[in-house]
């Protein structure tokens, strides 16, 4: 039976290997949208597939840094107390910045 | 209960190699990364916010810095990209000689800058 740091290894490996083709694909987008005007950018953002494509990309990115940032804190902060506090404050982060991001995008 | 795990050594003491140095930048831009997503999260509030205040956001994201913040964000999710996968390989046990890991090391660092040449180019035309 896989141990939680090995679930912990291979979900961080799996959700990298899920943003990687998203992410690239979503600072090309970036990168055309930052030379085009308003109605350019509620358009790409307002369309169905790209708003899925965005969700996983907030979703997965902050899940993957999640699990990373824990492996730094593990290294680092020697008091259990504060290891533990921030490693809430990142899951909640982790929660709540996807989920504005997806509510501002559903609004456009 | 009380934690007995080592805690690993500051950076200060250790002798700076190809391999150290690409660890040490793989979990910088990890959090640059995130610094990103939060970017990109205050662009789509002014998007949010109608087309006025888009329209100040969109002169400082063509302003040098708005430039060079985005064009650093880009080069730093290439080179998490890259060397996350040689951590793969890495895991797959590939390429552990010392020889290898530096030749591996310096194609992701010369590679990041390439793929983000690429991603701006492909994106502005």
């Amino acid at each position: 039976m896989k141990n939680s740091a090995t679930k912990k290894w291979i979900l961080q490996r799996v959700t990298g290997i899920i943003i990687a083709p998203i992410v690239v694909w979503f600072f090309v987008k970036l990168n055309s949208l930052r030379v085009l005007g308003y109605s350019e950018n509620v358009a790409f953002f307002s369309d169905k597939l790209f708003l899925i494509l965005t969700a996983i990309l907030f979703f997965g990115g902050f899940f993957h840094l999640k699990m990373g940032i824990a492996e730094i804190f593990e290294d680092y902060i020697s008091d259990e107390k504060v290891k533990n506090v921030a490693n809430t404050l990142v899951l909640i982060s982790s929660i709540i910045v996807p989920l504005i991001a997806i509510s501002l995008l559903l609004k456009l | 209960m009380e934690n007995k795990n080592p805690l690993s050594p500051h950076l200060q003491i250790y002798t700076w190699h190809i391999s150290s140095l690409l660890s040490i930048t793989h979990r910088i831009t990890g959090v640059l990364n995130v610094i990103g997503l939060l970017f990109v999260t205050v662009w789509l509030i002014f998007l949010g916010l109608g087309e006025n205040l888009f329209t100040s956001f969109s002169i400082f994201l063509n302003s040098f810095l708005g430039k060079f913040i985005l064009l650093g964000f880009t080069w730093s999710i290439s080179f998490h990209l890259l060397s996350g996968l040689r951590h793969l390989i890495w895991d797959f046990g590939y390429g552990y000689d010392l020889k290898i890991s530096k030749i591996t090391g310096t194609i992701v660092v010369l590679l990041s800058l390439l793929l983000t040449i690429f991603i701006y180019y492909l994106g502005v035309n």
